[in-house]
Formats: C-alpha cells, sequence, structure tokens
C-alpha cells in the first residue's frame, strides 16, 4: 500500500502522502478519541451517545474499589521504577564500562524480557513463586514488575552511554577526585536524563500491565487495569471510560517527558 | 457468571501453567502456621465484579469481628490459575458449573464441612445434586442465570418466546450469536428439541447445519461485548448471558427485551466454593452462615440483581427482581433448561463441526 502511494506520489507528492499519513494516524487513533468522547457520554450504555456529562469522572473518586486499585498501582509503579531504575543504571553501567567474556551474550539477554511474550513471562513467575513458596501479593506485582522492566532502563541508560565522553571521567580522576566521587559528580550527571527516562518508561509500563500483573496478583493486589477488566466483565460503564481516559492522560504525559529526556544533550553540555 | 471472554487466550497460558505449576511444592511447613491462621480474623474473598456489595460485608465484619478483604476475577480461568500457583491466600472463591467440575477434579478445592454450616435447607434444590458437584460435597450455589436472548421491542412485534427468530431467514443482518461453540450448539438443539447435552453423532450432524444454515442470517458472532451491540441497534436480536442482557434493559427502559426460549435454553449457576489452601477456617464458616441466612442473601441479591441459588430467601428479595425473566427465568422455561455437561468425545466431533461452520 505505502509502496503504491510513493509510486504514485513521485509526480505529486505532496498531497498523496498527506492524505496517507492522516489516515495512518487516523486509524491509530481514532478508537482512542472515542473512547475519550465517550467518557463524556451521558447514556449508561456506551454504544449510544446521549449528551455531555462529567458525572463518571465525579463518581470516579467516591469508587472505593477503583481508588484502592489507583493506590494499588501507584504502590506498584513507584516501588517497580525505584527497584527497577537502581537495578538497571547498575547493569548499564557494568556492561558499558567493563569488557568480559561473554560481553556480547549478556547483553542480548537484556533483550530477552521484552521480547518473550508476557503470558510466558507471567507463568514463569507464577510457577517460580510456587515453588519458592512466596504467598501471591502486592509483593509478588512488584517483584514481577521489576523483573520485566530493568531491561528498559538497563537498554536506555547504555544508549546514554554510549554517547558519553570518557575523557571527562578521566580529566576528573586526573584531577585528584577519588572513583565515587567522580561517579556522583561527573558521571551520574551526564547520564542522568537516560536514567529518568528509563524510569518513566518503567513506571508507565508497569502501571499499564494486565497479563504478567493478573497472573501474579495476590489478596489485596488489585490493579486498575486488573479492575478494568473485572469491570469490563458486567459490561463497559462510562466509568471505565473515564478511568482508561485519566490513565491515558497520564501514560502520554510521562512518554512525553521521558522522549524529551532522552534527546541528545545540548552542546553545551558535551564540552 | 458466564463468559468467553478471552477464553482461549487464557486457556493457553493455562495449560503452559498448569503443566508447570502443577510440580511446584507451596505446601511445606504449614502446619503450625495453618493451624494458627484457621482462628485468624481474617478472610479473602475471590469474586466476579459486582457480586458482592459492600454493606454487607461490613456488617458481617460489625457482626463478627473478621475483616474481609475482596479481589475481583474476570475469568473463571482466573480462578483455576490462581488456585493451581499453590500461593494465592483466597478462602472463597465463586466460580461457574464447569469450572467448579474442573476444580474438583484437580483436587484444587476442599470438601464441605457440612456439619458447620446451619441454613443449608434453605438452598434451592432446583440448584442442588448437579452433575459438576453430585452431592454439593464441594460447593453451595450462590446466583444462577440462563442463556437466551435478548431483542429490540421497537422492532419485534409482539413477544418472541422461541428459538425460531435467531434461525428466520427474515431476520438476515439483524441477529448476533455468541461466539461459543457449546452456547451455539445449545441454541440449535434446543431449537431442534434435542438435549444440549448429546453425544448422537446424527443429532449433532443436525445441529450442525442448522447452524451453518444460520451463519449467513449472522451478522457477528461475539460473547465479549453483545449487550453493547444490542444496545447501540445494530443487531435486533442478541444471543447472550442474561446478566449483561437485564443491564441494558434496566438502562434503556421499554426498549429491550430478553427471552427464555420456551424450547428451553442454558442455565448457568456460580457457587461458592473453598480452595483446598484456605487458611482461615473460622472466617470462611462464618461467612458461608452469614450467606445461607435468607435475609442477608436477599440484601445481596437485591443489590446485584441476579438470581438467587437461596430459595429461602425468594420472600424478602424485590419484586420486580424476582418477576423480571432476564433475571428469574420462568418456571416452564427452567423446567426445559439444562447445565452444559461434559460431553466426552463427542466435544471433538463439536469442535471439527465449528470449525466447518465458522470455516464457511
Amino acid at each position: 500500500m505505502s509502496r503504491a502511494g510513493e509510486a504514485r506520489g513521485r509526480g505529486s507528492r505532496g498531497p498523496f502522502l498527506r492524505a496517507h499519513a492522516w489516515l495512518i494516524y487516523l486509524f491509530l487513533y481514532a478508537p482512542i478519541a472515542i473512547l475519550v468522547v465517550f467518557s463524556f457520554n451521558k447514556a449508561t450504555q456506551t454504544a449510544v451517545w446521549q449528551g455531555f456529562t462529567t458525572e463518571w469522572y465525579g463518581s470516579l473518586v467516591h469508587n472505593e474499589l477503583i481508588l484502592t486499585a489507583v493506590r494499588n498501582s501507584l504502590i506498584v509503579g513507584v516501588a517497580a521504577t525505584l527497584l527497577a531504575t537502581v537495578f538497571g543504571t547498575l547493569v548499564a553501567l557494568a556492561l558499558g564500562r567493563y569488557t568480559f567474556r561473554g560481553e556480547g551474550f549478556t547483553r542480548n539477554l537484556l533483550y530477552l524480557p521484552i521480547i518473550i511474550p508476557e503470558i510466558v513471562v507471567g507463568a514463569a513467575l507464577v510457577t517460580f513463586f510456587g515453588v519458592v513458596g512466596l504467598r501471591l501479593s502486592l509483593v509478588t506485582v512488584v517483584i514481577a514488575h521489576v523483573v520485566f522492566s530493568v531491561s528498559y532502563v538497563a537498554i536506555v541508560v547504555r544508549a546514554r552511554l554510549s554517547g558519553f565522553d570518557r575523557s571527562l571521567e578521566e580529566a576528573a580522576l586526573d584531577l585528584g577526585a577519588r572513583p565515587l566521587q567522580t561517579f556522583w559528580r561527573v558521571t551520574l550527571p551526564l547520564i542522568l536524563p537516560g536514567i529518568v527516562s528509563g524510569a518513566l518508561l518503567v513506571f508507565t509500563v508497569s502501571i499499564d500491565d494486565y497479563v504478567i500483573t493478573s497472573f501474579v496478583a495476590g489478596v489485596g493486589a488489585t490493579t486498575l487495569p486488573l479492575q478494568i477488566y473485572s469491570m469490563l466483565k458486567v459490561g463497559v460503564t462510562p466509568e471505565v471510560n473515564a478511568v482508561s481516559t485519566l490513565l491515558l492522560l497520564l501514560t502520554v504525559i510521562l512518554i512525553v517527558i521521558a522522549q524529551r529526556l532522552q534527546q541528545p544533550p545540548p552542546e553545551g553540555v558535551r564540552d | 457468571m458466564r463468559g468467553g471472554r478471552r477464553r482461549a487466550t487464557l486457556f493457553a497460558a493455562l495449560v503452559l501453567a498448569s503443566s508447570l505449576a502443577g510440580c511446584g511444592g507451596g505446601a511445606k511447613q504449614e502446619g503450625a502456621a495453618a493451624a494458627a491462621a484457621a482462628h485468624e480474623k481474617k478472610l479473602n474473598l475471590y469474586i466476579w465484579s459486582a457480586y458482592m456489595p459492600q454493606d454487607v460485608l461490613d456488617d458481617f465484619t460489625k457482626q463478627t469481628g473478621i475483616a474481609v478483604h475482596f479481589d475481583l476475577y474476570d475469568s473463571n480461568e482466573s480462578v483455576l490459575e490462581k488456585l493451581q500457583s499453590g500461593v494465592a491466600d483466597y478462602d472463597l472463591v465463586v466460580p461457574s458449573d464447569y469450572m467448579v467440575r474442573i476444580l474438583i477434579h484437580l483436587s484444587l478445592i476442599q470438601p464441605l464441612a457440612k456439619d458447620r454450616l446451619r441454613g443449608l435447607e434453605n438452598l434451592d434444590p432446583r440448584f442442588l445434586n448437579k452433575g459438576f458437584d453430585p452431592g454439593n460435597r464441594f460447593s453451595l450455589p450462590y446466583v444462577w442465570g440462563t442463556t437466551g436472548y435478548g431483542y429490540s421491542r421497537e422492532r419485534v412485534k409482539g413477544t418472541p418466546a422461541s428459538w425460531a427468530p435467531l434461525f428466520d431467514p427474515a431476520n438476515k443482518g439483524q441477529i448476533l450469536m455468541l461466539d461459543d461453540m457449546r452456547e451455539c450448539f445449545s441454541a440449535a438443539l434446543k431449537f431442534l428439541g434435542e438435549s444440549i447435552n448429546t453425544r448422537d453423532e446424527k443429532i449433532l450432524r443436525k445441529a450442525a447445519d442448522l447452524l451453518k444454515k444460520q451463519k449467513p442470517l449472522v451478522k457477528t458472532y461475539n460473547s465479549s461485548d453483545f449487550e453493547n451491540i444490542l444496545a447501540a441497534g445494530d443487531v435486533t436480536y442478541a444471543h447472550g448471558y442474561n446478566g449483561q442482557i437485564a443491564k441494558v434493559i434496566a438502562a434503556n427502559p421499554g426498549r429491550f427485551g430478553y427471552v427464555v426460549p420456551k424450547e428451553g435454553a442454558t442455565i448457568w449457576v456460580d457457587s461458592v466454593c473453598v480452595p483446598a489452601q484456605a487458611r482461615h477456617t473460622d472466617g470462611i464458616y462464618a461467612f458461608l452462615n452469614f450467606l445461607l441466612d435468607p435475609k442477608i442473601d436477599a440484601r445481596i441479591i437485591n443489590a446485584i440483581s441476579y438470581a438467587s441459588g437461596n430459595g429461602a430467601a425468594l420472600p424478602f428479595i424485590k419484586p420486580e427482581i424476582v418477576h423480571d425473566p432476564a433475571i428469574y427465568a420462568p418456571e416452564e422455561a427452567l423446567a426445559r433448561c439444562e447445565f452444559v455437561e461434559d460431553i466426552g468425545d463427542a466435544t471433538e466431533l463439536m469442535d471439527e463441526y465449528w470449525t466447518e461452520i465458522k470455516a464457511q
């Protein structure tokens, strides 16, 4: 389709390509736009528009179940982000700094948790918890989220490290800074944008995760996506649309921040 | 509550999880801990969404001092997965009939200590001693419902009473069928006057032919949001579970109706069960006895609008619930309803026919 578009577009490139792009964006975003629109729908059945209202957002605030789920999701998100960010950064530093046997293999291994289907990760984790006798709870959810998100941080931070001027560290050491001082005052500030964007990515993925969480959640560990799914069972209510819209908004904000931070540092910082 | 949502995906995961989880050994040094937990004032409930009003739980806690915590699930397969993990601390679960059978078979739920239960006689005998749990050794019926069809009152004259409109060429493009093999075959078999659990090859063939002939009339096969498609007016007739259609009817007064066809339909019951590993024994039996109280049960039913497994609760349930055919199936239709049973090898045959129908 795109090839045909290109070939035809050679003569009058602009309009065709533009229309094509708009169609693709429409395809991608129309369902989401509809979800957002229907979160303001007066009707209790979602498929029919019956007028504008914000009452679903209001009733969310009084929905104890949703509030508990939001709290659980935030606890998991924050805990998983902190842990995964620390571990992921350390992994990235080790991989970026040292050369050792099997380095390539170790590096590729990092991508595995991202590539393996979530359902497999979920089944594997729940089996693992069963074998070690760890009761399913919010703790197991946090562990699971750390497992699949360490890689994100490690990959993002490693990318940052690869564009990183080693001579700055050497200069600091030459000028008498101890290794730890060098790390805190030179290395860390330079890779910080990578760490923060990795962390935001983890938070987004954690807040959204359904499949793995559904496997490893136990007593008192119903997160927001699990809550939404169980509510869907009794029909898509506008409340679900409202909470999904808020979730979407949070995710978009975090992703935008993460992308800003991932852009290469301005020249001034490098010099 | 019945539903095929994500059944296929989860099933794939479960096969995997079960083959792996089966070898896990979570139950080691638990003897002493279990004894202590039995008297702990706690209860962990794992239940469908919108199945238990909070104020009833609050009253239970007030009465007994037992704190109830509950988590929600969205499919029977979630219950299976949690119990199979061996490390989930749930004390009570509420799976559907077919899942109760599986849980018993896998020894994932424990026999009930009947001597600790008061008010068993309150339970509706129509939902006791069924094939999935003979003698109710493991399960107590909680709520039940049927699979019939919803229809638009604006487009249908009179009140339909049969499966016939769903097979009528005059309704081409106006029919939604559940995307569920057993439910579709049940509709066809009942329309033909047969049992939904027949293993007879000739009868199954006839039902399959009927479904094949029906296919061009069907606008869509859907078991996840059929109620919304009906509500939006995209179809006139929607084969579906009563609970969801009852919600459409309630949200759009006078515009929709629900039929349990006179030929009969499938019936489901969700039952309260105690996982094999459940530990808060005192809390469990206190809560089961609480549920067996007809007045308490009626309060729950009045809040959640499902039909109760507690027959003695009937006088205390709001008349508009009891007389709603989308909640309480009429007696004469109910007499011809059947539970979906395991049909053994005939499943394979049905599978084959279903593939034929869907591939057509």
